[in-house]
């Protein structure tokens, strides 16, 4: 590691270079968004725009917090996002495993179907299956806004691309020791895809906490509204006073940064192969 | 590659099985669907019948945010606590109008529409049957429904029947700095001459754009309408006659001299209004709680005009569906309350939105009200050239094909005949 | 003994579908049954979602489809919408996963800053790209007046519309992608990596011959999602454009052009078949997608 050859250097210096201009990109919007909850109305129009406001108002949050019961809001965003997403992580699994590992009849027919069901636009099935969650009377509960997104494509079908990347000997290994199918999947292959699960439990924490017209579709009362729903209290048709948005944006977001800084190291994490290669 | 290709058939297959049982099975539905148009009759029932109304709960979709949910709020507080008998109207709130608008169309598919919501006419469309009609309750039990502002009364019976009373009504008015007009010895516009002078003069002396539009269709319905020029109706465009040509040499002269510009990247005219980079705009009247005026003077006027004066109207109005007669009556009387004189007086002083009655602007309080208020002063003073555009089957695309082509036209600098050409080609496509 | 062996057989057959059976219902339900009925609707003329009435079961929709050219547009300008958004956007994310991954320090930091616009709202999001690309004080055009570059009118030109849409979403892609290609860097064994240390192999070489072939099939997920979530560009629009389709529908996109015909004209029929098209397109694409992905796989 010493003896690092000059070029290896300006190799480093180059990445992060990359890195740090990459990086003031997706920064950017996020400290806009910061810092524009703490204007003044004055200085959001203010062209050209100001980075810092003069005094930070603070009152904002206090004012966006006041708008509607946030509260009660947040509650059932915890409640619909820990649903969702547990949901979403078993069926995956579940799913992948059975694409990656098992052999059934019609496997290549039912992986099509899946797949068939990202191409056509969500859009288009929004009033559909607000008439079948109606049909079953779900309007105004927890189940209508968990059970329609508790199965994913998009996550079933990149598990089960890591699920194949685990070799096969060690799936006919556990099968000459007798190992259920069952038991081999909880033992083995998931712990062995840690960093693609939480990538996955990442991606639809964010995904449900911030889902806007579904749960909004399937809402009549506050006391079932969810967070995301409080941000449009401060728009009307001649406009919007941003920094209420922004600092209610503010408040949604912080949560999932939390989240994603717990998790973060799960996604980093690499496998411990040695163990069970063997 | 050819394993592939089995599944993709059998899909095709499957949806083409799909096919033909889903569209018989709505060929089904189709028949019951008439039946929803029952509750047009169950209203006049309803509103005839002398039974005393029972105790209910009345529930009103809308989308008001801010101030004006809050005044809702008071109101509503206040015909709860204050109607003899014992109905309870709760309201939900359903987002911005887009959302209430999608809500809306998903519940009319579902059949469980609300018994009263907030909508504009043109949502309607696809679900006017499942619309109570209002002519009885109005003929029966009405306190003086010519007091209602004639255009709104227009507006709301446009299908024919009574669909909806007027609610949160605003109207286009020309915001200017009239700072900056005494410094150029400017007055507000009266006529499209003025509005010419006004753009010549600041584009000679501060190299200024001097108007805009927030609105693009809208501005064309009004300048047509000001020209005494109809625009469309189902039929296609009306526009194209000689009154109609003058008016779109205006627009085209207005833009192609950089008297007026397109609102582009900035969305609204009130954020560059407010930071004077352009000296006025033409908006609706609530916008001014967007416009900040630190260090000028706002000055609000009536839409200048031409032949005529024309001023666009804007606001949804309360449209009601309920279907069991108790649930209309109380649902009626509710609406009685809000188009009240004194409810809607509150309602247009604490939110900015205008009275609908006339007894309303004439009322001392918001007499009182307007001589410190330019832009409702301004908003009644231009209240007999109120109009709305008419909803259809199309109107939407016809509005949304106007937009796109006046951008286009005015940023290729068009002449106004090709304007004209083009513009007529649009609308009648967009049918 | 046969027969037995036939019926356990048959049961390890059904296994599989037992496995799959949570999520095959509900895609059932709520994916598949929605969908089958928009098949359905974009052949039945005049089609009323609100009651299920339509005038025939006929081609009507397609045709007015294809003979509106605002769908045209849309559909023109998805495909070059695609064209340069899928292969930059991967590329970018893959090179900058890799720096990440490679980098000694401030990984985490860099992972997490990259990862910030994937929960940053999407409304900030779109103000603050509208404010990046404003003609007269956006950071965009200050950064290339640097080079001499006069000021661009990004949002207001129809020219520019298009490609500022592909700008910014690229941009917004790029923190989904590099998450995804982190957790598979983070699954390629080190043993591998630490047996090329050993060898001195250069790092360029070390990224074709040993990151890219481990990473290959997340690259192909990549690759397919981006496609598919490409094609189906919409709320970029919304948010960049402030609720329109840029300047005279210059950046239209077909889901955008779905949506306003469903939700805001009621031409629920239409917009089906817009759907169907769209369906199709994709799945032409994808099946060649891994036609291709399979024959590099066995080459």
């Amino acid at each position: 590691m010493k003896s690092r050859k000059p070029s290896s250097v300006a190799a480093r210096i180059a990445q992060y270079a990359v890195l740090c201009l990459g990086a003031i990109f997706t920064l950017l919007p996020f400290l806009w968004m910061i810092s524009s909850s703490l204007k003044t109305p004055a200085e959001i129009v203010k062209i050209p725009p100001v980075m810092v406001p003069a005094v930070a108002q603070w009152s904002n949050y206090a004012t966006a917090w006041a708008a509607a019961p946030f509260g009660r809001y947040l509650i059932n965003t915890v409640i619909v996002t820990i649903l969702t997403t547990v949901g979403v992580l078993i069926t995956s699994v579940l799913s992948a495993f059975a694409f990656s590992r098992l052999k059934f009849p019609g496997k290549d027919l039912v992986f099509s179907l899946f797949m068939a069901t990202l191409m056509i636009p969500g859009e288009m099935l929004i009033i559909t299956n607000f008439m079948t969650i109606t049909k079953l009377k779900w309007i105004d509960t927890y189940q209508a806004m968990v059970v329609p997104w508790i199965s994913n494509v998009f996550y079933i079908y990149l598990l089960t691309q890591f699920f194949l990347q685990v070799p096969d000997a060690l799936y006919l290994a556990a099968k000459v020791d007798k190992c259920s199918d069952l038991k081999f999947m909880v033992r083995i292959m998931v712990p062995m895809n840690k960093s693609a699960i939480t990538t996955i439990a990442i991606l639809n924490i964010i995904g449900s906490w911030n889902s806007f017209l579904w749960p909004l579709l399937v809402t009549n009362s506050q006391e079932m509204r969810v967070l995301s729903t409080g941000l449009i209290r401060f728009q009307t048709e001649a406009g919007t006073s941003y920094e209420l948005v922004m600092a209610a944006s503010c408040i949604l977001v912080m949560p999932i940064v939390l989240i994603f800084l717990f998790l973060r190291k799960y996604v980093l994490e690499g496998v411990a192969f040695n163990g069970v290669k063997g | 590659m050819k394993r592939k290709s089995i599944p993709c058939l059998l899909l095709a297959a499957a949806v083409t099985v799909g096919t033909l049982t889903g569209c018989s099975a709505n060929a089904d539905s189709a028949s019951t669907g008439a039946s929803s148009t029952g509750a047009s009759s169950a209203a006049s029932s309803a509103a005839t019948s002398d039974s005393a109304i029972q105790p209910c709960e009345v529930t009103f979709w809308h989308a008001m945010t801010g101030q004006q949910e809050t005044t809702l709020t008071e109101l509503t507080d206040q015909f709860n606590s204050e109607n003899e008998y014992g109905i309870t109207v709760t309201l939900v709130n359903q987002g911005s109008y887009d959302d209430l608008s999608t809500k809306l169309t998903a519940n009319a598919a579902a059949d469980t529409l609300p018994d009263l919501s907030q909508a504009y006419n043109s949502w309607l469309i696809p679900y006017l049957d499942k619309v109570v009609h209002l002519d009885d309750f109005v003929a029966n039990d009405y306190d003086n429904y010519e007091d209602i502002m004639e255009s709104y009364r227009e507006e709301t019976s446009q299908f024919g029947f009574i669909n909806a009373m007027p609610f949160n009504k605003s109207t286009y008015v020309y915001f200017y700095n009239k700072t900056m007009f005494d410094e150029l010895g400017l007055e507000a516009p009266q006529t499209w001459d003025d509005l010419l002078t006004i753009g010549k003069t600041f584009l000679e002396k501060k190299n200024m754009v001097s108007l805009g539009f927030d609105d693009m269709a809208g501005m064309l319905e009004a300048t047509l309408r000001q020209n005494g020029c109809d625009y469309v109706s189902e039929e296609g465009a009306l526009f194209d006659t000689d009154a109609g040509q003058q008016a779109i040499d205006f627009i085209m002269e207005m833009y192609n001299n950089g008297y007026a510009r397109l609102v582009g990247e900035d969305g609204y005219f009130s954020g560059p209004f407010s930071n004077q980079l352009i000296p006025a705009y033409i908006g609706s009247s609530t916008g001014v709680s967007y416009i900040t005026h630190d260090g000028w003077e706002l000055g609000v006027a009536p839409l200048p005009g031409n032949t005529e004066k024309a001023a666009n109207t804007a606001g949804t109005n309360i449209v009601m569906f309920s279907k069991d007669a108790n649930q209309q009556k109380a649902a009626w009387e509710y609406l009685k309350f809000l188009t009240s004189t004194d409810a809607t007086v509150k309602w247009a002083m604490d939110t900015g939105y205008l009275p609908v009655r006339t007894s309303a602007y004439e009322s001392e309080t918001y007499q009182n009200f307007m001589q410190s208020d330019a832009t409702a002063t301004a908003s009644y003073a231009q209240a007999d050239a109120f109009f709305s555009s008419p909803a259809f089957d199309g109107s939407y695309d016809i509005q949304n094909a106007v937009n796109s082509k006046l951008e286009e036209l005015i940023l290729n600098k068009a002449d106004g005949a090709t304007a004209m050409k083009e513009l007529v080609d649009a609308v009648n496509g967009a049918l | 003994m046969q027969h037995n062996q036939t019926v356990a057989r048959r049961l390890r057959g059904c296994k599989g579908y037992l496995y799959l059976a949570p999520s095959l219902i509900i895609l059932l339900v709520f994916t598949v049954y929605p969908l089958i009925k928009a098949f359905a609707m974009s052949f039945c003329e005049d089609y009323s979602i609100i009651d299920g009435s339509f005038k025939g079961i006929n081609l009507q929709n397609y045709q007015d489809l294809f003979a509106d050219e605002v769908f045209l547009k849309a559909l023109s300008n998805t495909t070059i919408y695609v064209v340069f958004v899928v292969p930059l956007s991967i590329l970018l994310s893959l090179v900058l996963a890799v720096l990440i991954h490679n980098s000694l320090r401030g990984k985490a930091l860099f992972q997490t800053l990259y990862f910030l616009p994937y929960v940053t709202s999407v409304i900030a999001i779109g103000i603050v790209w509208s404010w990046i690309f404003n003609s007269n004080y956006g950071l965009l055009n200050y950064f290339l007046s640097l080079f001499g570059i006069p000021a661009i009118p990004w949002l207001n030109d129809p020219h520019y519309a298009l490609a500022a849409l592909i700008i910014f979403s690229i941009w917004k892609s790029l923190a989904f992608n590099i998450l995804i290609f982190l957790s598979g860097l983070a699954s390629i064994s080190q043993e591998i990596y630490q047996a090329a240390r050993i060898d001195s192999t250069p790092r360029l070489r070390v990224f074709f011959k040993i990151t890219v072939p481990q990473l290959r099939p997340i690259i192909v997920y990549a690759v397919l999602m981006g496609l598919i979530n490409a094609f189906k560009v919409y709320n970029e629009v919304f948010s960049l454009f402030q609720s329109k389709a840029g300047p005279a529908n210059s950046a239209i996109t077909v889901v955008y052009y779905i949506y306003d015909k469903f939700y805001n004209s009621g031409d629920y029929g239409v917009a089906s078949a817009a759907a169907v098209v769209l369906f199709v397109i994709i799945l032409v694409l994808t099946m060649v997608q891994k036609s291709i992905a399979k024959e590099k796989e066995e080459a």
